[in-house]
């Protein structure tokens, strides 16, 4: 198997924290690495610096053969779903997937295929600030999706959203790996941790990995720990 | 090139339907342009109000009277009779200026005993200060002159010979460039391109800053754009539109404000193009470094002031000390208020205006270099703590 | 009361100190402006007009003639030119503002009482330049011709006595009062540094509403059921003191170590300048009451703030503008505050007057206060 992402000894400082201590991962051609961690672990930063958006203050950080500070080319391979509401939210949903389009220089040949597998038909005049959650998400997945990317970062692709939503959304992910293509999904909520394919647990800036039944099960433990101490108290 | 263009159509798009952006880029310059025009119309400052104190009420002193009445620059308030009803109209702004005859003044002059008319003008505001005092010197070297004539005249003197003796030696004095002494001439069009400055800054300094606020930035990070296209397709709409109030502006002040625009049309149109460029450059750069609209826009508006009265367009550079006039020099501002100033209403060729397009070429240079190879990172900030409105975001109407 | 009135006020002052850009604006903003603009106006009058001679005759009759332009108020003489052309080209390349032209046979011609004509030439495109330079041009004028006239009627036998009394038909003399020499620093530097800080109090007045409601932090003042009214008073009662307090140092150094005057006693002039703190602060509140987000909100303001100084008529007078102009612009605080500092600081015009101008911004901040009172009770 191909390496797509190769990360070295990847530190990242914002002002006097370390969000990132010295991490190292790779990632495989087809695969989908399921990033696992809780809100504030550094999964944003993590992803953020993958898809060449963050600086970072030290380490090697490689996306398809790229040394990402070094070079731009690597982005025309990848597709970005923000954690954030990162689409132009006075523009409709066409208007937004014709933009990113265009930023992307990927061909028009491609919106109307994902319009009908995201379903996204009925909302196309709509401004994309006033979608709901799971449309929102739908739209944000297509827009990535627009330059058949080999390598997806998605950031919380599934929130808290409708459950048909999410059945479209895991359809198109699914689609989107069998055709060959890698993905790299950070979540917070365990839920998900079955359908990566390896998991990378990050917390106080290290990365640690496991199977996702393995992930499953710990994470399981430690919910019961927990209520073994009889609190309710943060993890 | 569909990039640049698509980029260009977004922000167009954008523009129109932010109803204050819109109203900032097509109506407030024109607004801010008809305001100052409609102050500065009279272009002249006449009718200032002058009061004739005559303690002596001879036939001298009523000549002399006669003199201010008659000048167009003065408007006699009649009722204003003693001294102290003129100091009290002079502090209360009845009256800008004053004239005082002294007691038995005709007697002392006839005895050839010292006496003066004392003339009063308001230096508190140096607008009617300097004027004024020109108007008392041209009405008191007429009343001189036709006054010699008639004593002339007195002393059998022809009309000729005394038009002979008097015109000896004459001296003509010509103005040039501005020969009313127009205050709109003068002043107008350089508060334009000030307006023009701070219009063209506070709209596009925000076009990356928005798109930050909004996360949307992240789409053209992670997209494979180059920076020079995000900088050309951003920059279009809003270079066009600082052009054409460039052009609009310049209409409206020779059409309506009667300003003098004369000089080369080539001349206007490649400085306004310079200077145009680097506002645009110097506005998307500072965009791309701002942490947030409000702190942007705070600052740029104090801008404007500050600059206009350091770049000698009012208060002359040979008066201002050295080391000003080097601060001066690095503002785009400085070189077109004067550079346009060396076209328009002194009508100077080329070479007399070859230095400022250098220095605008310089200045859109040094300004468009950094906005077309910006580097597509973001410094991540720490969120939260004490500091307000330091993020990327400020207080918005919350529901 | 006193006790929540204090707290909110305390808090307050808290966020304007930690909102760095407004601290900054606010600190240094229109003390650099002082700076810098009393730098820039240092030379305080326009003396040393530059001024070039071109003197075809070069007879000792034209040389004192030159001298005399030299010796003229405010001109100085910085060159003397072969010919009209290169004349020309120093007040085009702005070397010269001033050139005189002095004929071929000049002395010749006076010599023998024919007319001789001078030329003065004077750069317009600078009106301060120009009405200097012109002033001190048409005293040159007066005399020259003077001279010449006195020694043509000696040459045609007239006693010298006579001649002189023909031509001295009287003395006059001028006093610019208020601002004896007539020094530029004077008239603009602190009216300037004043606008600064005005713009600066309504960027810092326009956050009044807007930054309240505009985060999350409104929800608690609205569960606490304090009245608005008494919580919107008191930010603002901290604004103003705020506004108060940067104005100090500023009229510290204006009047105390620049020596501008200040003819009107302190504690009125300060009395002024509170009342205008306040008309400024209720435009910036009424912007911020009905804006979507912060940045409107200073757009708004500054649309006043900006262009109001041109339109007080502290510099081209309002007597000059339009009537329907005028009108409006007396609608402006900054009209009554910069038109004040000319009648009080300068001129003292009583507290007569000085009570109607306060009542004039009271005013306006009662009809701002008001308006801004409706939008929030709306909202």
């Amino acid at each position: 198997m191909e390496t797509i992402v190769a990360v070295k000894d990847l530190t990242q400082k914002i002002g006097k924290k370390t969000v990132l201590d010295g991490l190292s991962l790779e990632v495989s051609t087809g695969e989908c690495l399921g990033i696992f961690g809780m809100k504030g672990s550094g999964k944003t930063t993590l992803l953020h610096i993958l898809a060449g958006i963050d600086r970072f203050t030290s380490g090697k950080v490689e996306v398809a053969g790229v040394d990402v500070r070094k070079n731009e080319g690597f982005k025309k391979y990848l597709g970005l779903v923000t954690q954030e509401r990162s689409l132009f939210h006075d523009l409709s949903a066409a208007e937004n997937l014709d933009f990113i389009a265009a930023l992307k220089n990927a061909g028009r040949e491609n919106i109307d295929r994902l319009i009908e597998r995201l379903e996204l038909g009925e909302v196309l005049n709509q401004p994309a600030g006033s979608l709901e959650a799971g449309l929102y998400q739908r739209l944000a997945l297509a827009c990535a999706l627009l330059n058949k990317p080999r390598l997806l970062i998605a950031d919380e692709l599934i929130g808290a959203i409708d459950l048909d939503s999410r059945r479209i959304i895991l359809r198109e992910l699914e689609t989107f790996l069998a055709g060959g293509g890698t993905c790299i999904w950070a979540f917070s909520n365990a839920d998900f941790l079955p359908h990566a394919g390896r998991v990378g647990w990050l917390e106080k800036g290290k990365i640690t990995f496991y199977q996702p039944a393995e992930a499953l099960a710990r994470w399981n433990d430690r919910l019961q720990s927990l209520a073994g101490q009889g609190g309710d108290g943060g993890a | 090139m569909r990039q640049i263009l698509n980029i260009a159509h977004y922000e167009m798009l954008h523009i129109i339907k932010e109803k204050t952006l819109f109203l900032m880029v097509f109506l407030v310059p024109l607004g801010y342009a008809a305001l100052f025009g409609a102050a500065y119309v009279t272009a002249v400052l006449n009718n200032v109000p002058i009061a004739i104190v005559d303690l002596d009420d001879s036939k001298l002193s009523r000549e002399i009277a006669a003199a201010f009445a008659n000048s167009p620059h003065f408007k006699v308030v009649d009722d204003i009779k003693t001294y102290p009803e003129l100091q009290e109209g002079m502090k209360n702004g009845r009256l800008r200026a004053g004239v005082v005859i002294p007691e038995h003044f005709e007697q002392k002059l006839a005895r050839h005993e010292l006496t003066r008319v004392l003339t009063v003008y308001d230096g508190s505001n140096l607008i009617w200060g300097y004027n004024t005092r020109k108007y008392i010197r041209e009405v008191f070297n007429e009343f001189t002159a036709s006054s010699t004539a008639s004593y002339l005249a007195g002393m059998g003197y022809t009309k000729n010979e005394i038009r002979s003796i008097m015109d000896t030696v004459s001296l003509n004095t010509e103005v040039w460039y501005n020969p009313t002494f127009s205050y709109t001439n003068f002043l107008f069009l350089g508060l334009v391109m000030i307006i023009l400055h701070q219009i063209g800054l506070l709209s596009v300094s925000l076009t990356v800053t928005r798109e930050k606020e909004r996360k949307t930035w992240l789409q053209f990070l992670s997209a494979p754009v180059p920076a020079w296209k995000i900088f050309t397709g951003k920059a279009i709409p809003y270079f066009a539109a600082n052009f054409f109030n460039y052009a609009l502006l310049l209409w409206f002040a020779s059409r309506f404000v009667h300003v003098k625009i004369g000089g080369s049309p080539g001349l206007i149109l490649v400085l306004g193009l310079l200077y145009d460029l680097v506002i645009t450059g110097a506005g998307f750069f500072i965009s791309l470094h701002a942490s947030n609209s409000l702190q942007v826009t705070r600052y740029v508006m104090l801008l404007g002031v500050p600059f206009f009265m350091i770049s000698g367009y009012t208060w002359p550079g040979t008066h201002i000390p050295a080391f000003i006039n080097y601060l001066a020099r690095l503002l785009p501002s400085t070189w077109m208020v004067l550079g346009f100033r060396q076209v328009v209403l002194k009508e100077l060729d080329m070479s007399y205006v070859l230095p400022y397009i250098r220095a605008l070429g310089l200045m859109a240079v040094l300004a468009v270099l950094p906005a077309v190879t910006f580097a597509k990172r973001l410094r991540p900030r720490p969120q939260g703590g004490p500091v307000l409105n330091n993020g990327p975001s400020y207080p918005a109407r919350w529901k | 009361m006193l006790k929540q009135v204090m707290a909110i006020i305390r808090r307050e002052l808290f966020y304007m100190w930690h909102d760095r850009g407004l601290r900054n604006i606010l600190l240094w903003g229109s003390l650099t402006g002082l700076l810098l603009l009393y730098a820039t106006y240092s030379a305080q009058v326009l003396k040393d007009i530059p001024t070039a001679v071109v003197d075809l005759d070069n007879s000792s009759a034209s040389r004192e003639l030159v001298d005399k332009i030299g010796q003229a108020e405010y001109l100085k003489l910085v060159a003397s030119v072969a010919s009209y052309d290169d004349l020309q080209e120093l007040i085009k390349q702005g070397k010269a503002v001033v050139g005189v032209v002095i004929p071929e046979n000049f002395a010749r011609d006076v010599a023998l009482g024919r007319q001789t004509r001078v030329l003065a030439v004077i750069d317009g495109s600078n009106m301060i330049y120009a009405t200097n330079a012109s002033a001190a041009v048409l005293t040159v004028t007066r005399t020259v011709s003077a001279q010449a006239g006195v020694s043509a009627l000696v040459a045609r036998g007239v006693q010298l006595q006579q001649a002189k009394a023909a031509y001295q038909a009287f003395d006059f003399s001028e006093e610019p009062w208020f601002n004896p020499a007539l020094n530029y620093a004077y008239f603009l530097v602190l009216a300037l540094a004043l606008n600064i800080w005005q713009q600066c109090c309504t960027l810092a007045a326009c956050l009044n509403v807007i930054g309240e409601r505009g985060m999350k932090s409104w929800l608690q003042i609205k569960a606490s059921g304090i009245s608005k009214f008494r919580f919107f008073a008191s930010k603002s009662i901290a604004q103003v003191f705020i506004f108060m307090a940067i104005v100090l140092p500023l009229y510290v150094l204006a009047f105390g170590v620049f020596k501008l005057p200040l003819n009107c006693s302190w504690p009125s002039f300060l009395l002024f300048t509170l009342a205008f703190a306040i008309a400024i602060h209720s435009i910036g509140t009424l912007a911020s009451s009905f804006a979507r987000n912060a940045v409107d909100a200073a757009r708004f303001g500054m649309i006043i703030a900006l262009p109001s100084f041109v339109l007080s008529g502290y510099t081209w007078p309002l007597e000059a503008m339009p009537a329907y102009l005028q009108k409006a612009a007396w609608v402006l605080p900054q009209t009554w505050f910069f038109q004040g500092l000319n009648y009080f600081a300068f001129k003292n015009a009583g507290w007569h007057l000085m009570s109607h101008y306060i009542l004039a911004m009271l005013a306006v901040a009662a009809v701002c206060y008001g308006a801004a009172a409706v939008f929030i009770a709306r909202s």
